[in-house]
């Protein structure tokens, strides 16, 4: 452990990844609260692996591979979440095809690249000691905006994932708030792919606002401190990783996981008791 | 009195496309009146307040809503609906429950402001469960979390009430204390309600809306075993019963 505060205040590359962790808990934090309640993991995480597509393109085309990922996330979070609005019946199925289309789409593209092939493991699991100052600039700027339009629409947000019904009746555009939040996914999304890469996205989008969703009283309050809980994750991940040279997403979505599934069995005592 | 019509429909007919689900509906209702509204499943009664919402378009006829068109008088109506489309376990308290009955009443940036606040206050305070403001809605009795839903349509300062069943899911004793509750703010708003217990409801209300399709209109003096008989098709026993604050 002295070896990693070490490196922390030595290792300019330990302190970005540091500070991506902070960073992306926030978008995490608030986005993941809202996912959860909302209860559409299955469709955050359709876009999610989706990515991978505009990734591949992106990389094909000898462009930041970000990029690629950003107009991916925002493309298919604008399908499905069409998808979900039109086609209530089929909704699952049509997520599963686009969630695999995507990723093969990316991989296709990955594999035609000419020249020094890609880590391909890279995109798929993340590497938060490879974030670069640019890559935090980019994040914090997500994160500024993602906040932002979480303030300015509180009340259509929690109305819509309270009550989407009620929120029809009281003249709310379900539909377009709707977009405007799966949007929101979108880039939660891209920020988060840098950390972990897009497979683990989903369990650090979930997990710290499902230990949350546990203990809180309000919305508000579930966010705060899913961001906390971000932040805690995240660095005991990549603390308990750096030792051992371990791959650090994976470790901190283990560290995340064990953290609900723990939580999950204390609440439930608690409760009985 | 005649100039003060809340609630006009005319010639009305809707479908979803099939068959005619609502025929021929003509309804005038007053300011301050308290309709009862009866029919069996699938009668057309949650499509027609619905069309009263401006949720719902007719294929034809006239509806006006305070003098407008459904769609310029929603922000008037608050609406307690038949089943809480919510899950118990979200965690919001129960004033912000109420609060939401302001969305479209006020700023549509940022959060709630004081005067939602103090709307949604005297909401709670006028349901009687200003106490139960902090409480978790999970953590409610059903009685208490229908309450809150009144409390919900209430916050917008309606004209008009409009209460999909809000008694299916409580008991007797319950059922009892919202009408009463319902009684009270009918003094100054206009109610409207959806029930099948039509026998309880009569010592409330002023008339009877029975929806089969088309709408005929009782004044609660004349409801008898045959008129409901007719209406839902099968038979009945009206039981008279009294109840222990009506022995003078």
């Amino acid at each position: 452990m002295s070896s990693f505060i070490d490196a922390v205040s030595t290792q300019a590359f330990m302190q970005n990844a540091i500070i991506g962790g902070i960073l992306a808990s926030v978008a995490c934090g608030v986005v993941g609260s809202y996912v959860v309640v909302k209860r559409i993991g299955y469709l955050a995480g359709g876009i999610a692996h989706a990515v991978l597509g505009g990734m591949g393109i992106a990389y094909y085309l000898g462009r930041p591979p970000i990029e690629g990922a950003l107009v991916a996330a925002l493309v298919f979070a604008f399908i499905l979440g069409w998808v979900s609005l039109k086609m209530q019946q089929q909704e699952d199925t049509v997520i599963g095809a686009l969630w695999a289309g995507g990723m093969a789409v990316g991989i296709l593209f990955i594999s035609q690249t000419p020249g020094y092939s890609v880590d391909l493991m890279s995109f798929l699991f993340g590497n938060i000691l490879m974030i670069s100052s640019d890559d935090l600039l980019w994040i914090a700027g997500l994160d500024i905006l993602i906040l932002l339009i979480v303030f300015l629409f509180y009340k259509q947000f929690l109305a819509l994932s309270f009550d989407e019904e009620f929120a029809r009746l009281r003249g709310i555009p379900v539909e377009r708030f709707y977009l405007l939040f799966l949007s929101l996914v979108a880039l939660t999304v891209v920020i988060l792919i840098q950390i972990v890469g897009l497979i683990l996205v989903i369990a650090l989008l979930t997990l710290p606002a499902a230990v949350s969703g546990q203990y809180v009283r309000s919305l508000n309050v579930m966010m705060l401190l899913a961001t906390v809980l971000g932040v805690f994750f995240t660095t005991g991940g990549l603390a308990l990783s750096y030792q051992p040279d371990l791959p650090p997403g994976p470790t901190i979505i283990l560290v995340a996981g064990a953290f609900y599934l723990v939580s999950l069995v204390i609440t439930r005592f608690w409760k009985r008791a | 009195m005649s100039t003060d019509s809340v609630i006009k429909i005319k010639d009305l007919d809707f479908s979803y496309g099939g068959p005619k689900i609502l025929e021929g509906i003509e309804i005038d209702i007053q300011r301050n009146e308290f309709i009862g509204m009866v029919g069996p499943n699938g009668s057309g009664k949650t499509t027609l307040l619905k069309i009263i919402m401006g949720v719902l378009t007719p294929d034809k006829g006239s509806v006006k809503v305070l003098g407008n068109p459904p769609s310029q008088s929603v922000q008037e109506i608050g609406y307690m609906p038949q089943f809480a489309s919510f899950s118990r376990d979200f965690p919001i308290s129960v004033e912000e429950t109420v609060l939401m009955g302001r969305l479209g009443k006020t700023s549509s940036i940022g959060f709630f402001n004081k005067a939602d606040k103090r709307a949604a206050e005297k909401a709670m305070n006028d349901v009687e469960i200003l106490d139960l403001r902090k409480r978790v809605i999970g953590s409610l009795s059903g009685g208490q979390l229908q309450r809150v839903l009144i409390a919900r349509a209430l916050t917008c300062e309606p004209q008009i009430m409009i209460l999909d069943e809000p008694t299916a899911n409580v008991d007797m004793k319950v059922e009892k204390d919202i009408f009463d509750l319902l009684k009270q703010l009918n003094e100054r708003i206009t109610i409207i309600v959806v029930t099948h217990d039509i026998g309880f409801i009569s010592q409330y209300i002023d008339r009877v809306a029975c929806i089969n399709r088309t709408l005929i209109c009782h004044p609660t003096s004349e409801l008898t075993g045959e008129t409901i008989e007719n209406m839902y098709g099968a038979h009945m026993h009206m039981v008279h019963h009294h109840h222990e604050d009506e022995k003078k």
